[in-house]
């Protein structure tokens, strides 16, 4: 005990440090720049930064990518609430009654609440990642080559849990990515497999440029597809951007309530804060004692849907870091940074890499207090920025995805292969295909071979080995839980989006999954 | 599915996961025994999901209809500004290799932003942001070594 606040203690002087700090503030504004634009995501971002993290320590490229995580999700909230459209699927619930509140000349208020809700929401987050990250991580110590085997088939499961509207299409996504994992040389002979006569391709799939190409060429092409039209303008903010001491106290047990929630929303594989936002919002609704002010600008409703997406954060963490599943996109392009790190989550973050995961810890709690100062002074500019032209984006996006592929290995191939994901992303995506699952399916399916093999090797190429330990049983059911999970996670979504809009005349441009990826 | 018809786009979709199991597994039964194995079961688990895809959109067709679905998927499409686009983008990443990462960019930028008419000010202010960001964050702090491009070298 004494020894782990002792490496929390250093963490945070770790993440005290200038470019730590430095970082922070350039990571929570980028995150919050590219939230607040509708058509962007975190996602993306997160897939469009990583390069630039490459010759960072890790635990600032890591603090790097977990700013801007927290910077989007938060950022969705400004361009909800002022000009009507969520700018990610995050805040969808935000803008029901955010925007109402604008409508009122109460765009001040609805910020800040939805500023400090996103921080409250945050920062309690960081707590169940101190507390049960580490103790999730010590299980793995009992994980051999059978049960890490079952570990990543449970995370592939989560794919069906990232599927969009069909089950079986997530699958077929999740399985055409195992397939694209192949590429490569064989982990235990060194043969090439499939590499099509390119040299490059023995050493496998690059997945950081099939991650910008998947997450980030392919929205440009969804963007360059549509009729580019002029964004709305941004609502004026004439009000005292603040809450008076009661308003404050009306929704302190919302954001509690939201906390939780989001909180297991994010540990849940599969769920993530699109979810969050509505349950955050409906559970706001059921509790608050002027239900009357739903529909019409309630600081609870808006507090209630931030402070669950913001929640969703740490949690979403906590299976990413231990069990090395990202149960969603934005946590699955997180861990492809750590792997380029040449980390492995697992035990080792909480033992060999302890000063390095407590930093990046520390760094996620001040990130929070950054997201706050930088949400609050900043929300006029960000909502300026979100009425940037799609024909704006279009142009420099697809630099910056070049850009930032060519910069991983200095070499034109991973630009062509970027470019290949991305029309094959955009492709996926206009046929209800999930891109998340063949990241996942890309991250995943090394671990899965590479540990299948190694049991073969022990047990002489017995399957029984794949079956002996009370862990793979347990892991097991976990992947049939996994493969039912959607079916339940569709019904809640519905059900709480249903709940949400009842009783309001809204007309949300609700941003679906698909949309935001 | 239930009250969903068949779409013509979803054949598609079934014919692209089957054209990529066969080229595939034609490669790895090229493959040295050893290592086909694993390859060979990520193929038929693909071909076995792509095949229950299509029993439940063979089952949609007999119950619901079938419909093209191009004109949901494609939706307020305009064409001539995605295939402009995604010219430019391809003619860019191939020009690198000969006008050099800077000039390649720039030309892109600036032409594609004229062509989605962006007032000259905005596309003026927007090639110098992203020429900026591209050599203060990817030159100087990554120290990433653009490509200059063949026609300099010649030049030279």
């Amino acid at each position: 005990m004494l020894e782990t606040l002792g490496m929390m203690g250093a963490g945070f002087l770790n993440a005290l440090t200038p470019i730590n700090l430095l970082m922070m503030a350039a990571g929570v504004s980028m995150g919050i720049i590219i939230g607040c634009m509708p058509g962007l995501s975190a996602a993306m971002g997160v897939a469009l930064m990583l390069p630039l993290t490459f010759t960072m320590k890790a635990e600032t490229g890591l603090i790097v990518l977990g700013a801007i995580y927290c910077g989007a999700i938060f950022g969705g909230s400004i361009s909800a609430i002022l000009i009507h459209t969520p700018g990610t699927p995050a805040s969808a619930a935000t803008a029901i009654e955010g925007y109402q509140m604008t409508l009122q000349g109460k765009a001040g208020k609805a910020l800040f609440t939805a500023c400090y809700a996103s921080f409250w929401g945050g920062l309690l987050s960081c707590i169940s990642l101190y507390f049960f990250a580490p103790l999730l991580g010590k299980l793995t110590l009992k994980f051999m080559s059978a049960e890490y085997f079952w570990l990543s088939i449970f995370g592939l499961t989560i794919i069906a849990g990232v599927a969009g509207k069909s089950l079986l299409k997530g699958l077929m996504s999740g399985a055409l990515g195992l397939l694209i994992s192949t590429i490569g040389m064989d982990p235990l002979y060194g043969y090439d497999r499939f590499t099509f006569g390119v040299d490059y391709l023995s050493d496998g799939i690059n997945v950081t440029a099939a991650l910008i190409g998947l997450f980030s060429m392919s929205q440009v092409f969804i963007l360059a597809e549509k009729k580019i039209t002029e964004r709305a303008r941004a609502a004026k903010v004439n009000d005292k951007m603040s809450l008076s001491r009661e308003e404050r106290k009306v929704i302190r047990p919302t954001i509690v309530r939201s906390w939780l929630i989001g909180n297991i929303v994010g540990i849940l594989p599969g769920a993530g804060a699109s979810i969050a936002c509505f349950l955050g919002y409906n559970t706001a609704k059921q509790f608050s004692k002027s239900k009357g002010l739903f529909g019409k600008g309630s600081i609870e409703g808006v507090a209630g849907s931030e402070a669950a997406n913001n929640a969703v954060t740490g949690g979403s963490l906590i299976p990413t870091l231990t069990l090395g599943i990202p149960g969603e996109s934005v946590t699955a392009v997180l861990m492809g940074g750590l792997i380029i790190q040449g980390l492995t989550p697992g035990p080792e973050l909480f033992g060999k890499y302890a000063p390095m995961t407590y930093t990046f810890f520390a760094g996620f709690v001040l990130v929070q207090f950054f997201m706050l100062g930088i949400g609050l002074l900043g929300c006029r500019g960000f909502a300026q920025i979100s009425r940037l032209s799609d024909a704006i984006l279009i142009p420099c996006v697809s630099v910056l995805c070049v850009i930032g592929s060519y910069a991983i290995h200095r070499n034109m191939v991973d630009v062509y292969i970027m470019l290949i994901f991305g029309v094959l992303g955009y492709l996926m995506r206009k046929l209800d295909l999930n891109t998340a699952a063949v990241v996942l399916a890309l991250i995943l399916g090394p671990i899965g071979e590479k540990n299948l093999l190694k049991a073969l090797t022990i047990s002489g190429g017995s399957i029984g080995i794949l079956f002996q330990s009370v862990v793979s049983w347990v892991l097991i059911a976990l992947c049939v839980v996994g493969i039912l999970s959607p079916i339940f996670m569709a019904k809640m979504e519905k059900k709480a989006e249903a709940d949400a809009v009842s009783g309001t005349d809204e007309d949300v441009e609700v941003l679906t999954e698909e949309d935001s990826v | 599915m239930n009250n969903d018809k068949m779409k013509w786009t979803d054949i598609g979709v079934v014919a692209f996961m089957y054209i990529v199991c066969g080229v595939f597994y034609y490669k790895a039964v090229h493959l040295n025994e050893e290592i086909q194995s694993y390859p060979k079961f990520t193929i038929i688990l693909l071909f076995g999901l792509t095949t229950l895809y299509l029993l439940q959109i063979l089952l949609a067709a007999k119950k619901n209809g079938v419909e093209s679905g191009v004109d949901k998927v494609f939706k307020g499409f305009q064409p001539a500004q995605f295939f402009v686009s995604l010219a430019a983008v391809v003619a860019y990443v191939l020009l690198i290799n000969f006008l050099g990462f800077y000039l390649a960019t720039a030309l892109f930028l600036i032409g594609l932003l004229l062509y989605l008419k962006v007032p000259y000010l905005h596309t003026a202010i927007a090639v110098a942001v992203i020429l900026a960001l591209v050599y203060f964050a990817f030159a100087r702090f990554l120290g990433v070594k653009l490509p200059k491009g063949l026609i300099f070298k010649l030049l030279r």
